[in-house]
């Protein structure tokens, strides 16, 4: 049987067969789940995101990946109660009011998801009251938002301004075509360019 | 083959650039370059901060037309942008875009009664870029539809089926060629177009898959582009395209593209 550490390479090759029959054989053997996730699926994941930082591996691969670690994640979960769970953080997301693009949202999520954090993703169209409700309900670290378009990235001020009229201390994370840093720093917020970009900038507000 | 040029675009951090410093030149160049690319339109799109879009979007228009006589294609997320700034424009080009979203039909379809203004028009609407090949059908009917009560013809109308990418939707191709085929076989009159290298995010040397795409969709019929003109390689897979097609007659115009030094290495 393999040990822990090799469960990354799986997740590296995006083998969810791989990741399954081998998760479930190291769970039989009572290894440690939150070792599993760790030490194994995260480790591996981690690999996958400076990979694709470095541009050797690109977006349907990290999919492939994401997807066998989550097949892993599925079966240690319910062995793991919630408050022990590991996890970096907490992110509610969304493409803001009036914006229904969300290709580049999806794939922060993912990543997000991938590097260990919680996320909770709205969806598209998101409004003021239902970040406001999110952030309250799981106690939220970061209110993460997505516009494409110039004429929706100004409702992002709306929903700072809403969290902090309700006194909930979160950080802010945004990005976007039409966003910029300068923007982003004038609303109050952090700028990601792209999605590990994103990641790595999640870990450093949470660290 | 309708090449709509879409190099003067805000999104683009040099024409961001120079927009913010107002520099006409850098802009005009664009506009003549394009032109003599091959573009039918040039696309003019600020993605400046609300407040300053149109006074943006007129300058550009102003500037562009000052340079070439190619007609424009205003393009802007705001309907009521277009419709403050379509006064402006010298003659009737494109306006980008209608959809089922909002009240984008509502504002910018009367604007095209009576004159020769063509549209893009989006298959999307308040929930978004449908993932099936009826509701985008039932998306481009409708607008044709509501296009019929201003006296537009489906011959003004460009509708785009929204490519998805490849990366996240391994039948984005075989979706999107079935979509075009779909909608021409619903309106044989309309054009069906597109920003076909959507279709490559998140995979490495875009060019190739993007080239190869619209060789598959060019046979699907589509037969208008939103694209960069100076592109080469992709004016080339066009002509090219065209004339496998058997729609160029005696591959005249991809001989004569070649000797225009348009396809093929840069003339020395």
């Amino acid at each position: 049987m393999l040990n822990i550490a090799d469960l990354g390479q799986f997740v590296i090759d995006g083998n969810e067969p791989g990741i399954i029959e081998n998760v479930n054989l190291l769970v039989e053997a009572k290894a440690d789940p939150i070792a599993i996730i760790n030490e194994g699926l995260l480790s591996g994941m981690n690999v996958v995101g400076e990979k694709f930082k470095a541009g050797d591996m690109f977006v349907p691969e990290v999919l492939m990946a994401a997807r066998a670690m989550n097949a892993g994640m599925d079966i240690v979960k319910p062995l793991i109660a919630d408050k022990d769970m590991p996890s970096l953080g907490t992110i509610v997301i969304g493409t803001v009011k009036g914006d229904l693009h969300d290709i580049g949202k999806n794939l922060v999520v993912m990543m997000l998801e991938s590097a260990g954090f919680k996320v909770i993703d709205l969806g598209i169209d998101a409004k003021v009251e239902q970040f406001v409700a999110a952030v309250k309900e799981h106690n939220a670290d970061i209110v993460g938002m997505s516009a494409m378009l110039t004429t929706t990235m100004t409702y992002m001020q709306e929903v700072i301004k809403a969290c902090q009229d309700e006194g909930l201390t979160v950080q802010y994370l945004v990005g976007g075509a039409p966003l910029s840093p300068a923007y982003s720093e004038k609303l109050g917020a952090i700028y990601a360019a792209d999605a590990s970009g994103a990641v790595d900038t999640a870990k450093a507000l949470t660290a | 083959m309708i090449i709509i040029g879409e190099k003067i675009n805000g999104t683009i951090p040099a024409v961001k650039e120079a927009i913010e410093k107002r520099d006409a030149a850098f802009i005009a160049d664009r506009a003549v370059k394009q032109t003599e690319a091959g573009a039918d339109f040039i696309d003019v799109c600020a993605s400046t901060a609300p407040e300053y879009e149109i006074e943006t979007l007129k300058w550009l228009m102003e500037v562009v037309q000052d340079a070439t006589d190619t007609p424009l294609c205003i393009d802007s997320p705001n309907p009521r942008v277009i419709e403050a700034v379509i006064k402006y424009a010298n003659k009737p080009g494109m306006l980008n875009s209608i959809s089922e979203e909002g009240e984008k039909c509502e504002v910018l379809l009367p604007l095209m009664e009576g004159n020769s203004w063509e549209v893009v028009g989006l298959t999307c609407d308040n929930n978004g870029i449908p993932t099936d090949l009826q509701t985008k059908l039932d998306i481009t009917k409708s607008m044709v539809e509501k296009a019929a009560k201003y006296g537009i013809n489906p011959d003004r109308m460009h509708i785009d089926p929204c490519v998805m990418a490849l990366s996240t939707d391994n039948q984005s191709l075989l979706n999107f060629v079935a979509e075009i085929a779909a909608i021409k076989a619903l309106y044989p009159t309309i054009h069906v177009t597109g920003a076909i290298s959507n279709i490559s995010f998140g995979l490495p040397v875009r060019a190739l898959i993007n080239k190869n795409a619209m060789a598959f969709a060019i046979q699907a019929g589509m037969d208008s582009a939103v694209m960069d003109p100076m592109n080469r390689d992709m004016m080339g897979t066009i002509f090219a395209t065209e004339a496998l097609l058997g729609h160029d007659k005696h591959c005249r115009k991809y001989s004569k593209a070649y000797r225009a030094g348009k396809i093929g290495a840069m003339p020395k």
